[in-house]
């Protein structure tokens, strides 16, 4: 409507520049690169938890026809481990190298990677590779089989949460777990390595989150300065958190290609890259309560604990939304890990916060219950108008709107409060709601913007685009500045070649790119601007500041000149501007969130044991959206994540031995298209100047805290069964 | 103790299929599956694997018009049979009109299970045994997974598709 006549570009809603080529099969992703004499790599899983492997007999995997190589403990190279600093740049998800013991920590360590001709032979023969094992007693098979409290990793504390728990007229102890969730991305973790100039030169292309991480982190394993090592990844094909840092069938592909003189690539099957590419680790948390009988809330405590592996220390920090999430004086968090016997898990879509969201509104909840208010007037009446963890000011928080706006849509003020009181039919309507928060962040970011002598933009960043609009939004913006329609605005990412840019991850891409991208632009602006105020210019004698940008135009004094005329007056290809951005003192300032509100109907059919959510009403508060289809669906997708968490979702360890049961797309239960409810999501449109010239703070996390709380909420109103334990199954409530 | 003997190579097998509205004969092995005959052999790689166990669907093609799996395939399964690719649907550089309607509705995120939506999208809207309705869609389209959870802008596709179909075909309830 408003889109023929706007005159922005930012805010619009614009079709995905990169939509044309993923809709026609032509985008680029890791798996679909081959080589000219490319060899494909198989990796052989463990088959035990917790042990050692004790020989390998590899006679008839090499017999079968194809077969190349197999690497393994005993033939592979000896390579650095990486630094694993995030500071430094080379953080790795798994810090030992493949191979580089015979000891087994979990269930699908690789043992060998086989390479082969094909890719169907490379598979046979991994099938062919003969493994004996020595299990050891011991094996940790999770939290959930364990009384371990683990190892205390951090804790906050304000006020006197004990006293005032102890002291408090209505207190809450309750007790939430989360089971372990795979990340599932659909285009599976990805190697292709290859090795030029005599070993000295590496290129890598690889399904990641982080091509600067994975290059900086290859040059320490394999001793090379980092400008020799490149990493490409143009279409990912999703991460979700997995594809952040680099994992061992990486490193195990790079030696393969340097050990053989041949590109090989590695693409793994759907079940090892559920075994050992990471997942959201189980949680157990505590939430403690104490209020008045008004409401107000006199301490909050959470205790977290979630496990990692036995060879990483992975922190999931549950806590991290709580000591601001309410206005209470008494808050103190605690956060464990356990070591067990599983693949490292690794940050998984609104990692910790995600969890301890849904331990928190549920206690929130059950907190209105006890004290028979309406769960959404004991969240208004606890609003933290500022942040009481760091006692400033909010950036911009309209948490309330969001709560308001999505109860009206919703039809909140018309729910029966008792319960299974209001059904439809065989079905019982349970309605429930919870708040959704996420933190707002921004990291340096450096981009490269050239405006050519075809009238078109090229815009070049580092970083990549996960399927969230990268690429879409940095060609807003450069169409923004220039005025250059966003069809002739070329985008590059996803290459070390191009300026560093940032992980593609904690929702910080938005505000960390879009500032470097428009100083870029800017600055290449400045440059032709200098070109044509100069000798011989469209605009000689003229200063260049004098000079207004529209419409891909340079104009001054009633004149214009557009980009391309002005480079082939003066017989350019083209001016390049580089920018870079990075997060400033505003942090001393003000605290930055972002804030949203999930509304849940949940129908439960008691005669057939169906349970199911019809209906997801959610307001969220994530400053400007760039591009409000593409930020809309990723708070829808994130919504399907949360039915996902709160319904179906759980990797299943055998309680024996910590065997991954269910390791497969199937038999692990992600939201299908069956089980989509109706959903309406509303984006408040508060731009927040304060953290980035733009007003945005990101929104790919944000949609899925909350909605697990707020289902198991709507499941208690339906049912009068509180569920603490995700995923809720069926035969809880049966 | 197991006996290691050299495997010979499995002799090729001939077969000759239409594959995107060409006539092709190509030499595969027995075992060969079609996915991977039509990702690394021919080079289609439009076509996605991602679980290759028939449980994702992203690896959906048409064969004789049908959506099926292409991982659960074998090549040689295709003799004499249309296949058609992610590659094949769109003419003369046009998008289909499915391809159009995702576009439009922003029915996708990272794409990697677009070309399997898409291709299962078309044939659903082509067989007449599918009831328009919500739900039936949705149950008829369950076998794609979309773990962005795009599902939402999907359906609004596939249903843009159907209505502007309906209005062309000159019903007049549409």
């Amino acid at each position: 409507m408003s889109d023929i006549t706007e005159p922005h570009v930012v805010g619009r809603r614009t079709p995905r520049v990169d939509g044309v080529d993923k809709l026609t099969g032509r985008a680029d992703y890791t798996v679909d690169h081959r080589l000219e004499g490319m060899l494909y790599g198989y990796p052989v899983p463990a088959s035990i938890a917790h042990g050692t492997l004790e020989s390998l007999t590899l006679d008839a995997a090499r017999a079968m026809p194809g077969v190349v190589d197999i690497l393994h403990h005993g033939h592979f190279p000896d390579l650095h481990r990486s630094p694993n600093s995030i500071r430094q740049g080379d953080a790795v998800s798994e810090v030992r190298l493949p191979f580089e013991d015979d000891r087994i920590h979990y269930h699908g360590q690789y043992i060998a990677l086989v390479v082969a001709e094909t890719f169907a032979q490379a598979r046979a023969a991994a099938f062919r590779v003969e493994a004996r094992y020595h299990q050891e007693a011991g094996v940790m098979t999770g939290l959930a089989a364990s009384d371990d409290e683990g190892e205390e990793v951090r804790h906050y504390t304000r006020g006197e949460p004990e006293l005032a728990f102890g002291i408090a007229p209505v207190i809450l102890d309750e007790t939430y777990t989360m089971a372990a969730e795979s990340h599932l991305p659909l285009e599976p973790h990805a190697t292709l390595a290859e090795w030029r100039e005599a070993n000295q030169r590496l290129v890598v292309h690889e399904s990641t989150q982080g091509v600067f991480y994975q290059r900086n982190a290859l040059a320490r394993i394999f001793d090379l300065p980092p400008e020799r090592v490149e990493v490409i990844s143009h279409y990912i094909g999703s991460g979700f958190g997995n594809k952040l840092f680099m994992w061992p069938h990486a490193v195990a592909t790079v030696a393969a290609a340097r050990m053989l003189g041949r590109p090989v690539k590695t693409v793994l099957p759907r079940q090892q890259d559920m075994m050992t590419t990471g997942h959201r680790p189980a949680s157990r948390q505590r939430i403690r309560l104490g209020a008045e009988l008004d409401g107000t809330l006199a301490s909050i405590q959470h205790d977290s604990l979630t496990e990692t592996s036995s060879v990483d220390r992975y922190v999931d920090a549950c806590g991290g939304a709580t000591p601001s999430a309410y206005a209470c004086d008494s808050v103190a968090t605690r956060q464990r890990i356990l070591s067990v016997h599983h693949g490292t898990p690794c940050p998984m879509r609104a990692p910790g916060e995600a969890s301890g969201v849904f331990a928190l509104e549920s206690a929130i909840d059950e907190l209105a219950v006890a004290l028979d208010m309406d769960p959404l007037a004991l969240r208004l009446k606890n609003y933290a108008h500022r942040d009481p963890q760091r006692g400033l000011q909010w950036s911009s928080k309209h948490l309330d709107r969001c709560l308001e706006s999505a109860a009206e849509r919703f039809g909140w003020a018309s729910r029966d409060p008792a319960i299974g009181s209001m059904g439809d039919g065989d079905e019982i309507i349970g309605q429930g709601m919870a708040s959704a928060t996420w933190f707002a962040g921004r990291q340096p970011c450096a981009a490269e913007v050239t405006l050519r002598a075809d009238g078109s933009v090229v815009a070049a960043c580092g970083t990549q685009d996960i399927g969230t609009g990268t690429y879409t939004i940095v060609a807003q913006t450069v169409a923004e500045l220039t005025g250059v329609p966003v069809e002739r605005v070329e985008v590059r990412l996803g290459e070390t070649r191009l300026p560093a840019g940032p992980l593609s991850g904690g929702s910080m891409t938005t505000a960390s790119a879009l500032p470097a991208v428009a100083a870029a632009t800017r600055e290449a602006l400045a440059a032709l601007k200098e070109v044509a105020t100069g000798p011989g210019g469209h605009f000689a004698g003229l200063a260049p500041a004098a000079l207004d940008v529209e419409a891909g135009t340079l104009q001054a004094d009633g004149r214009q000149a557009d980009f391309a005329e002005i480079l082939a007056r003066h017989r350019l290809s083209g001016v390049t501007g580089e920018g870079s951005a990075a997060p400033g003192d505003e942090r001393r300032e003000f605290s930055f969130r972002s804030f949203g509100a999930h509304f849940v109907e949940v129908r439960w059919d008691p005669g057939i044991s169906r349970l199911r959510v019809a209906r997801v009403v959610s307001s969220i508060d994530i400053g400007r959206a760039i591009n409000p289809v593409a930020a809309r669906n990723q708070v829808e997708g994130a919504i399907v994540m949360g039915i996902g968490m709160g319904l179906l979702e759980g990797l299943d360890y055998d309680p024996r031995d910590a065997r991954l049961i269910n390791a497969n797309a199937s038999d692990y239960r992600i939201p299908v298209h069956a089980d989509m409810p109706e959903i309406d999501v509303e984006l408040l449109d508060y731009p927040d100047y304060r953290f980035n010239e733009f007003g945005a703070r990101g929104i790919g996390e944000i949609g899925l805290t909350g909605i697990a709380a707020a289902i198991a909420n709507a499941v208690h109103h339906a049912t009068g069964k509180r569920v603490r334990d995700l995923p809720i199954t069926l035969e809880t409530l049966l | 103790m197991q006996e290691t003997t050299a495997h010979p190579p499995e002799a090729a097998v001939t077969v000759r299929l239409t594959l995107n509205g060409d006539p092709i004969t190509i030499e595969v092995s027995p075992s060969a599956i079609l996915l991977d005959v039509l990702r690394e052999q021919l080079g289609l790689t439009g076509t996605k694997k991602g679980c290759d166990h028939g449980q994702c669907g992203a690896c959906t093609v048409h064969v004789d018009g049908r959506a099926m799996n292409a991982c659960l395939r074998l090549a040689v399964m295709c003799e004499g049979q249309a296949v058609t690719t992610i590659e094949g649907l769109a003419e003369a550089g046009h998008l289909h009109p499915i391809q159009q309607a995702f576009l439009d509705h922003d029915a996708f995120q990272c794409g990697y299970c677009s070309p399997g939506q898409i291709m299962s999208a078309v044939a659903l809207l082509e067989d007449h045994r599918i009831a328009g309705d919500v739900a039936t869609v949705r149950e008829a389209m369950s076998g794609n997974l979309c773990r962005c959870g795009a599902y939402q802008n999907i359906l609004a596709a596939i249903q843009d598709v159907r209505l502007r179909r309906h209005a062309q075909e000159g019903g007049g309830d549409a």
